[in-house]
C-alpha cells in the first residue's frame, strides 16, 4: 500500500518508518523542511515539502497511485486534519483515511464524514497505523488458554447491512462492540452493522485471521 | 438580521461596525483577548456583542446562541478556520447564510457547498479583478462570482475596435446564458433596454449562468463584445 | 412483539423496529422544525448523487405517512445499507431547502423492520 503521511511531528515521524518497515511505500508532507530532520538519515520513504490540502501536492506525493492508497492526516492542527482527510476521501476517494484530532466533541462531528480520527490524548503510533490499515487484524486480548481472541476490526463492506445475530452466527463467535461516529456502544441482536462501524469481535483463536474471508464467503447483506 | 462575525481583525471589526449602524443584531467571536471587548484597540462598538472564544468550536457556538443567527460571516485570517466554522455552522446548525473569506486564492475551489459556504469573498482575487478593470480596455473582467461559482458577472470596457459599438442591446448577438445588467458611461449607470445603443468606451456589467457549455458561453461573450 | 417500537410506514402499514432503538422522541417528518434538533424515522423511496463542484453526493429521499426529507451524505456516492426500501433513524438539524427538510451529514441508524399488518 502506498501511504501518504501529512505532518512529520512526533506522530508523523513515529509511523513513517514504522509503515516502511511493514513493507509499505510511504511519502511524507511537512511544511516545513526542516521536520524531516526527525525521520533520520536511514528514511528509505519520499518527503515532500507542501500544504497537505492542496490538490497538486497529494498528486505529487501518489495520491492517485493505483493498488491503494492510504493517509494519515497527523499535522499539530485539528483543522488543517480535517481539510486533508476530507480533501484525500472525498476528492481523490481514498477510503482510509485517519485524522488525529485533539477535540473530542470535534472528532464526532468528523466521524459522520466518513473520516476515521484518532483522539490525541489516547494516541500512539501503533492505535493510528492500527486504524489506518483495517487489513491489519490485531488482536486485542487472547485468553490465558489462547482459545479465544477479541480482534477489532473495521466491518468488511460485505457484513455492512447484516444483523448482529447473523455475524455471531456466521463467525461462530461474539460481535460484543461497536465503535461508530467515535462511541462505542454495545450491541443487541438486532442491531445492523453500518459502514465505517469498527466492530470488536470474540472469536475463536483459530479463526481470527480469516474473517474477512468468511464474509467474503457469505452471502453478505441485505 | 442576526449576525455572527468569526474574526475580530479589521475586517472584522469593520463589517460589526458597519452592520450595526445599519441595525442588526451583531456578536463579534475571536480567540484573541486582545481584540475582542475592552481590551480592543479602538475599544467597544455600540451594537456589537463581544465575544472570546472559538468559533471552530460547537459546544462555543451552542452558547452564544447560533441557534437564532441568520448569517455567519467566516472572516479570520486562517482558511482553515473559516473552512471549519462554515462547515459547522451550515451542518451542525442549518444557517441560512454562510458568507467566508479566502485568504489564499489557492484554497478558493474549497469554498463552496461542501464546506457550507454560500457566498466567499477573495480580497486578493477581487483586488486583481479591479487592477484589471481598470487597466483593460477591451478585454473581459469577472468582478464577482455567486451561487458557488454558478453565476459569474464580468465587466467589458467597449473598446474602439468592438464589433458591439453602435448596436442596440438586444441586438449584441449575447448567448442565452448571458444579460447586460447594466451600462456605465461616463461615470453614470445606465439600466438598459433592448432598443439602448452601446457606445465605445461604456463599461459592459454582464450576468452570466454557468451551465455545462461554460466555455462556448464565455468565448461566445467575447465574440460579441471583444471581437 | 412487545418487546418492538411501532411505527407506521408510507402506506399507513405498521412495522416494528429493534427495541434497541430508543423511539420515544422521535418525530413525525411532516413535524421537522427546521434548525432544531430532531429524530426521525423514514423509508428511503429515491436516492440519486448531486454533482457539486466536481465531488458527488449522495442524495436520499425518506417519507413517512405524514411528509419527506432529504438526508444528503457528502463526498458520496453510495453508502452500505442504504437502499431502496430501508428504513432509516436520521438524527440532526435540518434546514429548509424549498418544501423539504434537508438534512446534511447526519447520524443515522439502519433499521430492521419486522412488518405487520396494522
Amino acid at each position: 500500500m502506498h501511504i501518504i503521511v501529512v505532518g512529520c511531528g512526533r506522530v508523523g515521524s513515529t509511523i513513517a518508518p514504522e509503515l516502511i518497515e511493514a513493507g509499505h511505500t510511504v511519502c511524507v508532507i511537512d511544511r516545513k523542511p526542516t521536520s524531516f530532520r526527525r525521520l533520520g538519515s536511514q528514511f528509505a520513504g519520499d518527503t515532500l515539502v507542501g500544504v497537505g490540502f492542496d490538490r497538486d501536492v497529494l498528486r505529487a506525493a501518489g495520491i492517485e497511485r493505483p493498488g491503494g492508497v492510504a493517509v494519515a492526516a497527523v499535522t499539530s492542527g485539528d483543522n488543517s486534519n480535517i481539510l486533508i482527510a476530507r480533501v484525500a476521501r472525498e476528492m481523490f476517494g481514498v477510503e482510509n483515511v485517519v485524522a488525529r484530532i485533539y477535540d473530542p466533541k470535534r472528532a464526532r462531528i468528523y466521524e459522520r464524514l466518513g473520516i476515521t480520527t484518532v483522539a490525541s490524548v489516547a494516541w500512539t503510533a501503533a492505535r493510528v497505523t492500527r486504524k489506518l490499515l483495517p487489513e491489519s487484524v490485531q488482536p486485542t486480548w487472547t485468553d490465558p488458554t489462547a482459545s479465544f481472541q477479541l480482534i477489532e476490526q473495521i466491518v468488511p463492506k460485505k457484513a455492512v447491512g447484516m444483523r448482529v445475530d447473523a455475524v455471531e452466527e456466521l463467525l461462530g463467535g461474539r460481535l460484543v462492540l461497536i465503535q461508530r461516529n467515535g462511541e462505542m456502544r454495545m450491541t443487541d441482536p438486532a442491531m445492523l452493522l453500518q459502514d465505517g462501524d469498527r466492530a470488536h469481535f470474540l472469536v475463536p483463536a483459530d479463526t481470527a485471521n480469516q474473517l474477512t474471508t468468511m464474509f467474503d464467503r457469505a452471502e453478505g447483506g441485505h | 438580521m442576526k449576525v455572527l462575525i468569526a474574526g475580530a481583525g479589521s475586517v472584522g471589526r469593520h463589517m460589526a461596525e458597519q452592520l450595526a449602524l445599519s441595525g442588526h443584531d451583531v456578536r463579534i467571536v475571536d480567540v484573541e483577548p486582545s481584540v475582542v471587548g475592552d481590551k480592543a484597540d479602538g475599544g467597544p462598538i455600540d451594537g456589537v456583542t463581544w465575544f472570546l472564544g472559538d468559533a471552530c468550536e460547537v459546544g462555543f457556538l451552542n452558547k452564544i446562541g447560533i441557534e437564532t443567527i441568520d448569517v455567519v460571516a467566516a472572516v479570520t485570517g486562517d482558511d482553515e478556520d473559516n473552512l471549519v466554522i462554515s462547515l459547522l455552522s451550515k451542518q451542525e446548525f442549518a444557517v441560512p447564510r454562510v458568507v467566508a473569506r479566502v485568504n489564499n486564492p489557492k484554497n478558493e475551489w474549497m469554498f463552496n457547498e461542501m464546506w457550507g459556504v454560500d457566498m466567499s469573498v477573495s480580497t486578493p482575487h477581487l483586488l486583481t479583478a479591479l487592477v484589471e478593470e481598470a487597466v483593460n480596455v477591451g478585454s473581459m473582467v469577472r468582478l464577482l462570482s455567486l451561487e458557488g461559482g454558478k453565476t459569474h458577472l464580468v465587466e467589458v470596457t467597449l473598446a474602439p475596435d468592438s464589433p458591439a459599438l453602435k448596436k442596440e442591446v438586444g441586438g449584441l448577438g449575447l448567448p442565452r446564458e448571458a444579460a447586460v445588467v447594466a451600462l456605465v458611461r461616463a461615470g453614470h449607470v445606465i439600466v438598459p433596454r433592448n432598443d439602448t445603443v452601446v457606445q465605445g468606451g461604456d463599461e459592459v456589467l454582464v450576468l452570466v449562468s454557468l451551465g455545462s457549455e461554460a466555455e462556448a458561453t464565455d468565448a461566445a461573450i467575447r465574440a460579441a463584445l471583444v471581437g | 412483539m412487545g418487546l418492538f417500537s411501532r411505527k407506521k410506514s408510507t402506506n399507513g402499514e405498521v412495522i416494528a423496529v429493534s427495541p434497541s432503538c430508543h423511539l420515544d422522541d422521535v418525530v413525525p417528518i411532516g413535524e421537522i422544525v427546521a434548525r432544531r434538533r430532531v429524530r426521525v424515522v423514514g423509508e428511503v423511496v429515491r436516492m440519486k448523487t448531486r454533482p457539486a463542484q466536481g465531488v458527488a453526493s449522495l442524495a436520499v429521499r425518506i417519507e413517512d405517512e405524514t411528509g419527506a426529507a432529504t438526508v444528503v451524505f457528502t463526498g458520496r456516492r453510495s453508502i452500505g445499507g442504504v437502499s431502496l426500501g430501508r428504513l432509516l433513524l436520521v438524527e440532526g438539524v435540518a434546514m429548509n431547502r424549498g418544501d423539504t427538510p434537508e438534512f446534511t451529514n447526519p447520524e443515522y441508524t439502519l433499521l430492521p423492520r419486522e412488518a405487520t399488518k396494522a
